[in-house]
């Protein structure tokens, strides 16, 4: 059971409602958990203030949605009299809408609760629309529609076993290819039984992903997997970086995912490739920050960084050196952390307790000129020397990078040397740190990894393991394809495995609707 | 620090393609002018106005009065003229309530009171060192600069610099100058083309352009530099004059150039002849702006075709159309009429600030970005 | 489950029926097994206002730099001196204006009020913010949101939906208590009490879908089940507060209908508005203890302030242009005391709501109250840094005392942090460059 998400509860709204629906209201954060939101969103409970704001956000959406201007097109019938509850089209409506919301046709009983709740409230504010206003907001602060709920069913090929219900299948598929709810053809092939044949998934699978709505999938996989939540609540101290505004920061997550995107899913390349490419996407805004021409300050361009140019690759972009840094000095440590724990899955123990960090933060110390030499100093200390090997030698590459993703050789008046390790490669600057995680058997496991969690909502398990060690082999026999990766995931049975912790049995809540088709 | 290569694009075609191929050694150097104001020499006791400040155009509609007018107006003596009507009503002062700013001639006001101190910034346009007409200009008083190096010309100088609101700091100059900061509406770019070398360059080209890109500022309100301005469509601006860099500034020979003009809601063109530019290559280390002077002579037509539009800043600034008119062309000193011999154009020198940034051509980049896109 | 909801009936008697008295049976249907709850009575209503003032203040002269808990006002804003600790002021926040140009003196006030900043003069691109509050908050008070002057203009209000629609303002303070404590003066505390029907159709919902959630639940895993406690209890709060709301409100022990002002000439002459001013202060903050508004808009002197001494020529706007600042004292000292005067007067206006006791506080306690001008250095109508404050703590939602940097950041967060204090539920606002999503979190509560 998973909670929806902002991105997604918003996507919905959109898709079934339409675009124009304004859906205000701050959401609560999520909680992270092994390295992804969407992990987090499978333990994360509603509490009191976040249903709250659930309830106001529903009642305001129901009050669009029948609203005199919408009211004719998003809803299929008309009351016979507008000051009257009309359980017929109440029906109607709960029927179609209500398959969309729940992501499967509601039981007769959901149903005629529906019905009966619209009528009631119609009857007392003598409005029909009021009334199937109050029972929508009642179904949009469901838990049904609330959490992304993984139904079982007895498995009729294996008896005694359950198996997911293929509405929770296109659940399960639509959210990880699109972010959003199944849409009706999705949820008519689930209906059908089609998901549970081989050429029925594979048939709504390259439907969905050569749709363009893939794109946003990808997008929002690498915003969590990269941790781009992180850009909420940073902070960047103007008066030391004058340029890294606002529009600065917001641009630098989206430069990243448009540069995803790009190589990616249009040029379909070696996922390593992020790491050596010079090939981005630059704004106005972020023109400022690297100093660089840009074809349409108002919007986005294509850019090319020159081939001596130390930006090399998505981890020496301003979502990383400038969102893993200080407000107002840069930190090799930090992007190191970031390289080991976002881009490599590994995991950088916390610092120990009572640890003295003057040192390193004391930037204008006379004789610790540079960050190198601040913390070779610090890491003198044996109780910190262990974990500052695995950070620094490769933060500290990006040192010619400062806290505002600026260029610069000197730190006070020194020569910044850029030279790292990474994993027993020895490299001199930033393209030599590129080509280390290029060739770094981590990085892909670690989005092969993220990948197929993200798509179950749950970390995987000890009894997962031969199956992904043979998807790495796959994944690099394939040439590190991200799109054919993400389909060897949907159409495996890994993908819809049942988990014992969050079974759900159907079957229960009363008989499900008869098939409309 | 900077990097002096973010400074200057390659001149072959800003490094958007994705190839590289090895360029012309030769380098483009980008500018945005933010700020400007006209160049004047101030005393804090107004030495160079031993006349006393310019008579307002307020003070001489009141003095134009009839007793009647000036009964109804101040209801029979008990209170001051109430202010708002005042302002539209003062400028109508023409003998049949026509607006003096739109005809200067129409009335005859005393003659402006002007600048008649010996010091002043500027450049030294005619050439010569005592004024005396040429075949391009007519005669008329020099300035000295205060070090006592060079004779410059500026008669804009010496028309406004004894009006209140147009001296450092106050309405005219000052808020015309907040505005286009504030809307980025008539800001200027500068493209120094064929730099081989930024310290000493006999030949380079200097372009000015307009741009209807925005300025973007940091949290201070400073202007950013390095930002990108697309130039703008439009041929009406966009001359180019010949220059060189010497010691590290950027000078030019003299080229009529039209520039965009805006100010208190009002866009207009600089039309100024012969302009020459002195610009230092680099700026202050802190990345502040760079320092630097346009000088020549403003078209009078031009100049008069603006002014006049700031009819509603009268009160504020304290001048009178029709003597400022009078007096400006007594001034004017550039480019006598073959037929009167009339001078029609001013000496003018304003101080500039600019700071780096990326001037881009978007008709001449298209075909890059597109290659790049494939 | 019976499909019948249970206080069905009395919900349609109720509901159908205008004015109905309700009696304590009636109530006691609606407890849900925690009667405590109820014995506080309702909460009070949280209220929104703006005041503007034109011109700003003189550089230097109004705050001191120091930012953070504890405002030091400096010379211009003295008056403002005993309120400091219900005061959030705002310094620094820009109005980025995308390449279109400043209209002086309306681009300024219409960036503050709308997070948009305007194409042309005149032209309103987008809602003011009391506007967007009172769509939310005053759907059940007698007047929807009402609009003061002190200049003796009507058209000098700065709330509009649109371009077309802007709220005009009573300039006259008799009109004024003739048109709120006339004979259609709805007094509060009389004995008559209607709840509102969409509350009570909300209570019902949630009672009439609670079967189905727990069977929803029997079908979970046990790990899952643990989570959907925590639903239930959220669903039990929401069911408690709802029955607080259709409870009668607490007593508005502070409302009591005024004495009628005397007539007094209008317009601009500050003699005039600086008495209309003081006496519509008060005739408005008791609307607001009477419960007849929720949102109010009051304006001291336009952007283009034409307010002056009788007799005299000069005008504070034109002074701010042409008295040249003293060589001295490096102002401008007759713009200075104009400015004096504005602070005074919102001197006045806080105290008009600081004075009304209200709960355990005063009126003020549960308004707020955003202050706008529409210029920082009026001479030359400089657009970044407009002074801003927030007064009152809007029943809690507000932290106050904060003098805040906005270090360039679109004026437009604190209209954000206004109306999501005030409960709206947006998480953005403005367009363009003041398009944000980021309050000011130190002041939200």
């Amino acid at each position: 059971m998973r909670l929806l998400n902002e991105a997604q509860f918003r996507r919905i709204i959109a898709d079934v409602f339409g675009p124009d629906i304004i859906v205000g209201g701050r959401f609560d954060p999520l909680v992270r958990s092994g390295g992804l939101l969407a992990v987090g969103a499978g333990k994360t409970s509603i509490t009191g203030s976040s249903l709250e704001r659930f309830d106001i956000l529903a009642r305001s959406i129901a009050g669009q949605v029948v609203a005199p201007v919408r009211r004719d097109w998003l809803i299929p019938c008309k009351p016979a009299d507008a000051t009257m509850a009309d359980p017929e089209c109440a029906r109607a409506y709960f029927k179609s809408t209500g398959r969309l919301l729940y992501r499967r046709a509601l039981t007769s009983e959901e149903l005629e609760t529906q019905v009966q709740i619209a009528g009631d409230a119609a009857t007392n504010l003598n409005d029909f629309y009021g009334g199937l206003s109050a029972s929508l907001a009642a179904m949009l602060t469901a838990p049904e529609f609330l959490f992304i709920v993984d139904t079982t069913e007895p498995d009729p090929n294996n008896p005694g076993q359950v198996r997911l219900t293929a509405e929770a299948m296109a659940s399960r598929l639509s959210f990880f290819l699109w972010n959003t709810t199944p849409d009706d053809t999705l949820l008519t092939a689930a209906e059908r039984g089609e998901l549970h044949t081989t050429d029925g998934l594979k048939r709504q699978a390259d439907r969905m992903m050569t749709s363009a709505r893939f794109e946003t999938g990808i997008r929002a996989f690498f915003d969590d997997m990269l941790a781009f939540d992180s850009f909420d609540t940073f902070e960047k101290d103007g008066l030391i970086y004058p340029a890294f505004s606002l529009a600065a920061a917001n641009d630098a997550r989206e430069q990243t995912l448009r540069t995803l995107v790009d190589l990616l899913l249009v040029k379909n390349r070696d996922y390593r490739e992020i790491f050596t490419s010079r090939e981005t996407f630059v704004s106005g805004a972020l023109g400022l920050v690297y100093r660089v021409p840009v074809a349409d300050p108002e919007s986005w361009s294509r850019y090319m960084f020159p081939p001596d140019d130390e930006r090399v690759g998505i981890q020496s972009q301003a979502s990383l050196v400038a969102l893993r840094s200080h407000p107002g000095r840069s930190s090799a440590t930090l992007r190191g952390k970031a390289v080991r724990e976002i881009l490599m899955c590994q995991k950088v123990p916390d610092p120990p307790p009572n640890v003295d960090f003057t040192l390193v933060s004391d930037s204008a110390n006379p004789i610790y000129k540079t960050a190198r030499q601040r913390l070779g100093a610090h890491s003198t200390e044996p109780s910190c020397a262990g974990c500052h090997k695995l950070m620094d030698p490769i933060g500290l590459t990006f040192e010619t990078l400062d806290g505002g993703a600026q260029f610069r050789t000197l730190e006070n008046g020194e020569p910044i040397d850029t030279s790292g390790e990474l994993d027993g490669i020895k490299f001199a600057d930033a393209a030599g740190l590129g080509q280390a995680l290029y060739q770094n058997p981590a990085v892909p496991s670690c989005v092969l990894n993220r990948l197929y969690n993200y798509a179950t909502g749950r970390e995987s398990n000890l009894g997962e393991r031969d199956w992904l060690i043979e998807q790495e082999k796959q994944f690099a026999d394939s040439g590190y394809k991200i799109p054919a990766l993400v389909r060897r995931i949907v159409l495996s049975d890994a993908m819809y495995a049942i988990t014992p912790a969050d079974t759900q049995l159907s079957g229960q809540p009363g008989t499900r609707e008869e098939n409309p088709s | 620090m900077i990097r002096s290569r973010s400074l200057v694009t390659a001149a072959t075609g800003l490094a958007l393609g994705l190839s590289a191929p090895a360029m012309a050694a030769s380098k483009t150097l980008g500018f945005v002018v933010p700020s400007w104001e006209t160049a004047t020499y101030e005393t804090k006791y107004y030495d160079e106005c031993p006349d006393g400040l310019a008579i307002g155009n307020d003070e001489l509609w009141w003095k134009g009065l009839s007793q009647r007018d000036k009964d109804v107006l101040t209801n029979g003596g008990e209170m001051e003229p109430v202010d708002p009507p005042r302002r539209p009503m003062a400028v109508l002062r023409g003998p049949k309530k026509e607006d003096v700013c739109w005809n200067p001639e129409i009335v005859v006001d005393p003659p402006q009171r002007i600048v008649k101190g010996k010091f002043g910034y500027g450049m030294n346009l005619d050439g010569t060192t005592d004024g005396a007409a040429t075949p391009k200009s007519c005669k008329h008083e020099k300035f000295v600069t205060p070090d006592g190096s060079t004779y410059v010309d500026n008669q804009m100088y010496r028309l406004v610099g004894c009006i209140y609101g147009w001296r450092k700091g106050n309405y005219v100059e000052a808020h015309a100058d907040r505005e286009r900061r504030d809307s980025s509406v008539g800001i200027i770019l500068i493209e120094v083309t064929g730099v081989d070398d930024e310290q000493n360059d006999p030949e380079v080209e200097v372009s000015f352009h307009a741009t209807r890109d925005v300025l973007y500022k940091d949290i201070n309100g400073a202007i950013l530099p390095y930002a990108t301005f697309r130039v703008s469509e439009t041929q009406h601006y966009g001359a180019t004059a010949k220059g060189r860099i010497v010691d590290g500034k950027i000078v030019t020979d003299p080229a009529d150039i039209r520039l965009p003009l805006y100010g208190h809601q009002m866009t207009g063109d600089m039309y100024i002849k012969d302009l020459r530019l002195d610009l230092p290559v680099q700026g202050p280390a802190d990345d502040g702006p760079h320092l630097g002077m346009i000088a020549g002579y403003y078209d009078f037509d031009s100049w008069w075709d603006y002014t006049r539009r700031l009819e509603s800043l009268l009160v504020t600034g304290q001048w009178s159309c029709p003597a400022m008119y009078v007096a400006a062309k007594q001034l004017a000193d550039g480019y006598p009429d073959p037929e009167t011999g009339e001078c029609t154009a001013i000496s003018t020198a304003m101080n500039i600030q600019v700071l780096p940034a990326f001037v881009v051509h978007p008709d001449r980049e298209t075909a890059d970005a597109g290659s790049a896109a494939q | 489950m019976s499909r019948n909801l249970p206080r069905r009936s009395a919900l349609k008697g109720l509901v159908n029926g205008a004015a109905v008295s309700v009696a304590l049976p009636f109530l006691d249907c609606f407890l849900n097994g925690n009667g405590t709850a109820l014995a506080a009575g309702g909460p009070l209503p949280v209220r929104f206002g703006t005041w503007f003032w034109g011109l700003g203040f003189n550089p230097g002269r109004g705050v001191a730099p120091k930012t953070g808990k504890g405002i030091e006002f400096l010379e211009e804003c003295q008056a403002l001196v005993p309120y400091k600790d219900h005061i959030n002021i705002f310094s620094n926040f820009n109005t980025p204006l995308d390449g279109k140009v400043t209209t002086v003196h309306f681009t300024g006030w219409v960036g503050c009020r709308t997070g948009s900043v305007p194409a042309t003069g005149g032209d309103i691109p987008a809602p003011t913010i009391d506007v967007l509050i009172a769509d939310e908050i005053a759907k059940s008070t007698r007047f929807r949101s009402l609009e003061l002057s002190a200049t003796g203009n009507p058209r000098d209000s700065y709330t509009a939906r649109n371009t077309g629609s802007r709220n005009a303002a009573e300039v006259s303070p008799v009109a004024f208590y003739a048109r709120v404590f006339g004979p259609e003066f709805a007094d509060p505390n009389s004995a008559t009490f209607t709840p509102d029907p969409q509350v009570m159709v909300r209570s019902s919902v949630l009672s009439a879908v609670s079967d189905e959630r727990k069977k929803f639940v029997s079908t979970l895993g046990a790990a899952d089940r643990a989570r959907m406690d925590e639903y239930f209890t959220a669903i039990r709060q929401i069911e408690q507060r709802l029955a607080l709301e259709m409870q009668k409100p607490p007593p508005l022990e502070a409302c009591v209908r005024p004495s009628k002002p005397r007539e007094n000439q209008l317009g601009t002459a500050l003699e005039d508005v600086l008495v209309n001013h003081k006496i519509m202060s008060e005739l408005l903050a008791m609307a607001v203890a009477c419960n007849q508004t929720r949102v109010f808009n009051m304006l001291y002197s336009q952007a283009l302030s034409t307010l002056h001494r009788r007799g005299e020529a000069f005008i504070h706007h034109t002074l701010t242009h042409e008295e040249p600042p003293d060589p001295e004292l490096g102002y401008q000292i007759e713009v200075a005391w104009y400015n004096l005067r504005s602070f005074e007067a919102l001197a006045t206006f806080i105290e008009a709501f600081a004075s009304i006791k209200e709960g355990d506080g005063t009126l003020l306690d549960n308004t707020i109250i955003y202050a706008n001008s529409d210029t920082n250095y009026a001479k030359l109508h400089a657009l970044d840094g407009i002074p801003v404050m927030t007064i009152g703590k809007g029943g809690g939602a507000l932290n106050t005392g904060y003098h805040i940097n906005g270090n360039g950041d679109p004026i437009s967060r604190i209209g954000l942090t206004v109306q999501q204090a005030m409960g709206l539920q947006i998480q953005k606002w403005g367009s363009l460059s003041m398009e944000t999503s980021k309050p000011v979190s130190e002041i939200l509560a």
